[in-house]
């Protein structure tokens, strides 16, 4: 009884559901303030996507007649089901709720989950900017996806040595009894190649030509209205979390005060870092790239740093 | 209760004698017809799902000459069946698929003519591709490969009025021929080398000795044959052109056992026969050649604008999957590759009933013309979005465990042998595991997503004896995804064993010591413990997941958030689609229009690699030769 | 262990080759096809031939006197090439039957017309 109690709480509360979507939308929140003082303005409070979340939660959903009405209202409830199971498994300095071997391969797949219920969440809904926005958000999947898992890769091959290594588990533990693993300078541009990857997945600008707002009014979510669009933009908000949260898992993992609440408040605090680093002052600065050279972008720029980094670690230097 | 020693036998030569009653009966009756179709399919089946036990629980290797003609004095003078676990594996496959085939086909073909020489050629194919999974005999195989051949060349070509069905079967069987003469040329080398035509016995002799100039030549040639059966990259021409063409129930068998029939050839080549996979040159040739073929296919498949091409192309792109694990030659490899097969038989046998499905509705397999059936067919729907999600390996499905196998395989070659090489392999694996994502999310917003054109407004969905095969195949793959250490355990474990433990096979064939007597020696096979990933605990805790944010929104305020859609006709443009506050007509993003940016970044290569595929049969047979000439130096260099 | 032969039988092969790769008419690469096989049958026969043996046919006289000795060619490769050249002859007829049926729908049996399926 005790147990299903606890699996239930580490489910539903930490750092399950309610923490993941709390700190997300506390980091989006941030990210909009610091982006309009960035802009000279004031922006709205940081509390304000608590607000959107619930406002949305009360609107009216509407159906359209073109759209496949069971894939159409599931897509998004699949998707952050996905997320949060996800969480539970990327550990917290240390702490997981749930071991078994998670490896890096199986968090890979889970990442494309919530994209996949994008996408056919918004084919579903049989709009023409919903075809486009979809087209858009695949090619730029197929982009990230390269330089990821070469990143990856090369982390494995430190962590490992001469076994293979893939679990996270593994590489929390490493980095407690040998420092983080951004201190090795042969990982550093695989560092840098995430923290390029880390806007495109979350669809933050310049990276959002998904969800061009000018262009395709919205791409994918264009027919999403009221508790649906609630759970999708929740779902963006807890992918900047999860983002952050496995980029200082892999790279900056070495901290450990025997706290479990004071390393959870650690690392949301790194997190809002590396949330602003990442997304905001990149959204402030540049303009929007087109999907050819966002493509030519991962692929060549951020794929070469990561292949930097994959032959530095694998030549033993 | 019967003697299953006999079964493999009668599983094989029932469906040749099914075949020749229908061709008597077949044309008077049409009852008559499919009754001896299934009926003798049934058998069959039954047949190998009865040697499970046996071959797999008890670890027995069947063996059985026919007409009694037992080797005498260490020399085997009659054609042998055998059946080890590796043999069963494949033949589960085979007969899987052309059961659900035969059941699929009863509705799917009734609108043809000559259905007598349809369930004929049916039941041939099924039987030469059943005879060369079961037998021990390399003559055997190869006629086995040409009964295989003929029967796939002719019912390529059966919708002869369709577009391009009789150019696709020429091209088929001018370059099966070639294939199959090279095949037939090696086994002549190999003939003069070693005096004899059984594989055990064969593979005694070639195991004692390292391997001359005349037994790498006819290793190279036979290699190159079975590759074109395999449909491997650069041979795989044919199979893009006839999986389009032929009627859909038989593409599936073509996608499911024809193909699987000559990787099966190549794993018995390159481990049982000539033991060659521990070098690692050898290695080396498959991985690169898997490598290619995924890349090659799964790129080919993002340009196509036919559906079933496009699911041609990428049955070529999982085979390369296959190639590259069997290629790495460890345990892991090797049942990760198994795996792969059996899952590439369910998920795409699928896909491609699916489309059969579209095709009888619509009429048509073009995805710029198609467009919003999920509303009009959506059993069929579901069926083709688990045969997606599983090829492109989303959890929980099969795809996801057996992919996840190959990129553990291909990094841990990299790590235990310290080659980049295999490193590349790894990413070029994951690379094309999301480019069929795109793929498939490419066809699922062109051809079911979307707006529904109006030539297409009176689409119903298919009978149910079409759909129940496509269940059977939805559940296969949920249930192999979620439950996978199971079939590890009982199903790949004792086929991946089989393939590498040579002494036993020999020993069965020839009788007890002759291997021990001639020096060979088993492959090692390293202990294959598999890093646990539960998918049954992930899969829970998604479910409570679902069940807490399901509550949450079911239980929020009745008055305010409230759901509506659309009864009857669209009344005032609340329900219509969002077109900018203007009226279209037709505002569909089809298949052409879709992936753009990626197409403009890649024009160069698609410019190069899709003007290769230029249609002439005299460029194809030039591939096939230059990459036979290919291989053949490489071995007779490197292959020692 | 005839050299001619087998010189002749790759001959054959290489010919049949250029044939099918070379030659845009259909019924020339259906030629080409059957040139192939020919060589493979003249290569498997030969390979079974051994020097000063008789035909692998056992007459009555010879069982009655129980000459259990006499030197034969090898019978094996005899049967391989009846059953390749049986072989040979159902992939002509095949062929050709599909060039007669190619030549109705296309009116032209020329590789570069007979390319509607490409890319």
């Amino acid at each position: 009884m005790y147990d299903i109690l606890m699996i239930l709480f580490h489910v539903l509360v930490f750092p399950g559901l309610l923490f993941v979507c709390v700190i997300g939308l506390l980091l989006a929140g941030i990210d909009r303030k610091v982006l309009a003082r960035m802009q000279k303005r004031v922006g709205p409070p940081i509390v304000q996507p608590w607000y959107d979340f619930l406002k949305l939660m009360g609107k009216e959903t509407i159906v359209p007649s073109n759209a496949n009405r069971a894939v159409f209202l599931g897509a998004p409830v699949v998707g952050l089901s996905s997320l949060i199971v996800m969480m539970l498994f990327i550990p917290i300095f240390g702490y997981s709720a749930f071991s078994g071997s998670a490896d890096l391969i199986v968090i890979l797949y889970l990442l494309t989950i919530p994209a996949v219920c994008l996408i056919v969440g918004g084919s579903s809904s049989g709009s023409p900017y919903a075809g486009i926005g979809i087209s858009r958000e695949m090619v730029t999947m197929m982009a990230y996806e390269f330089p990821l898992i070469i990143a990856l890769l090369s982390v494995a091959k430190v962590v490992g040595g001469e076994t293979l290594v893939f679990s996270m588990r593994s590489i929390a533990n490493w980095q407690l009894s040998n420092g983080c693993l951004i201190a090795h300078w042969a990982l550093i541009p695989a560092a840098l190649a995430f923290l390029l990857i880390i806007p495109a997945e979350v669809g933050t600008q310049p990276f959002d030509v998904a969800e061009a707002e000018t262009e395709i009014c919205e791409g994918p979510l264009v027919e999403y209205s009221g508790a649906p669009l609630g759970v999708f933009k929740l779902n963006t908000a807890i992918k900047m979390f999860i983002m952050t949260g496995l980029f200082t898992t892999l790279f900056l993992g070495g901290i450990d005060t025997g706290m479990v609440w004071l390393n959870a408040i650690i690392y949301v605090a790194i997190s809002i870092v590396l949330t602003v680093l990442t997304m905001t002052i990149p959204h402030a600065i540049c303009a929007r790239l087109k999907i050819e050279k966002l493509f030519k972008f991962y692929w060549t720029i951020v794929a070469g740093l990561a292949l930097l980094s994959l032959i530095l670690v694998w030549f033993g230097l | 209760m019967f003697d299953y020693h006999h079964f493999p036998v009668i599983a094989v030569m029932i469906l040749f004698l099914g075949a020749f009653l229908v061709e008597i009966f077949g044309a008077k009756n049409k009852a008559v017809r499919n009754t001896i179709a299934i009926v003798v399919a049934g058998i069959s089946t039954v047949c190998i799902y009865a040697l499970i036990k046996p071959v797999f629980f008890d670890g027995e290797v069947i063996s059985y000459w026919m007409g009694n003609w037992a080797p005498v004095s260490g020399y085997a003078i009659g054609i042998g069946y055998e059946v080890d676990a590796l043999n069963l594996f494949f033949a589960l496959l085979t007969v899987t698929t052309f059961f659900l085939s035969g059941i699929y086909s009863i509705r799917y073909m009734e609108k043809d003519e000559h259905l007598g020489h349809y369930y004929t050629l049916f039941l041939m194919l099924s039987g030469g591709v059943l005879g060369l999974v079961l037998t021990g005999d390399v003559f055997n195989m190869f006629v086995m490969i040409e009964i295989m051949t003929f029967a796939a060349v002719a019912l390529t070509a059966f919708r002869n009025r369709s577009f391009g069905a009789l150019e696709g079967a020429f091209k088929y069987l001018a370059l099966g021929s070639i294939g199959s003469s090279m095949t037939l040329a090696g086994i002549a080398v190999l003939y003069m080398s070693c005096h004899t035509l059984n594989m055990a016995q064969l593979s005694s002799i070639l195991g004692s000795q390292p391997l001359n100039p005349t037994t790498v030549f006819a290793f190279a040639l036979m290699f190159a044959g079975l590759a074109v059966k395999a449909f491997i990259v650069p041979f795989h021409t044919p199979a893009a052109d006839a999986y389009m063409v032929a009627p859909t129930s038989v593409s599936m068998m073509f996608s499911g056992m024809v193909n699987k029939a000559g990787v099966y050839g190549m794993i018995r080549l390159c481990y049982t026969i000539f033991h060659a996979m521990d070098q690692s040159s050898l290695q080396i040739l498959l991985v690169a050649f898997g490598c290619v073929t995924m890349f090659v296919g799964v790129t080919m498949a993002l340009a196509q604008h036919d559906f079933k091409r496009l699911l041609a192309f990428h049955s070529i792109s999982q085979i390369g999957y296959v190639i590259t694990a069997i290629g790495l030659s460890t345990a892991v490899g090797l049942s990760a590759g198994l795996f792969h097969a059996m899952n590439h038989t369910l998920f795409k046998g699928l896909l491609f009933l699916t489309a059969g499905a579209v095709l009888k509705a619509t009429g048509t397999t073009n995805l710029d013309k198609l467009g919003g059936l999920s509303k009009k067919m959506p059993l069929t729907t579901i069926c083709f979005l688990v045969g997606a999600f599983s090829i492109s390996g989303l959890p929980p499905f099969n795809g996801f465990a057996s992919k996840w196998m190959v990129y553990q395989a291909a990094y841990a070659k990299a790590v235990t042998t310290g080659n980049f090489f295999y490193a590349v392999v790894t990413i070029v694996a994951v690379v094309v595991s999301v480019m069929t994502l795109a793929s498939f999310i490419k066809v699922t917003q062109a051809c079911f997503f979307g707006q529904c054109p109006d030539s297409l407004k009176d689409t119903k969905e298919v009978p149910f004896s079409m759909r129940l095969p496509m269940w059977i195949l939805s559940v296969a793959c949920l249930a192999s995804g979620v439950f996978y250490n199971f079939v590890y355990e009982k199903v790949l474990y004792p086929a991946m064993v089989a393939t590498l433990n040579t002494v036993k096979y020999i020993d069965s064939m020839m009788g007890a010591g002759y291997s021990a007597a001639a020096g060979v020696q088993n492959h090692l096979v390293d202990a294959p413990r598999l890093s646990v990933w539960d998918p049954i605990s992930w899969l829970l805790l998604f479910v409570i997941c679902l069940v807490a944010i399901c509550l949450v929104v079911v239980l929020g305020d009745k008055t305010r958030g409230r759901l509506s859609d659309a009864e009857g006709e669209p009344q005032d443009g609340k329900y219509a689609t969002f077109f900018g506050g203007e009226h279209a007509l037709h505002s569909h993003v089809g298949g052409s229009d879709l992936f753009w940016g990626f197409k403009k970044d890649f024009k160069g290569y698609f410019n190069v690699v899709q003007g290769a595929h230029d249609g002439n049969v005299n460029t194809y047979a030039s591939w096939v030769v230059i990459a036979t000439a290919v291989i053949a130096i490489f071995m007779v260099i490197f292959v020692k | 262990m005839i050299i001619v032969n087998y010189c002749v039988s790759i001959m054959l092969i290489c010919l049949g080759l250029y044939a099918v790769t070379m030659k845009k008419d259909l019924i020339k690469v259906v030629i080409g096809l059957g040139i192939i096989d020919y060589g493979v049958n003249l290569f498997i026969v030969s390979v079974g031939f051994n020097d000063g043996g008789t035909a692998p046919i056992y007459t009555i006289a010879e069982l009655l006197n129980g000459a259990a000795s006499t030197y034969f060619v090898d019978p094996v490769p005899q049967a391989l090439t009846l059953t390749s050249i049986v072989i040979g002859a159902c992939v002509d007829a095949m062929a050709l039957a599909l060039v007669v049926m190619i030549y109705r729908k296309y009116h032209s049996i020329n590789a570069d017309d007979v390319r509607r399926i490409r890319g």
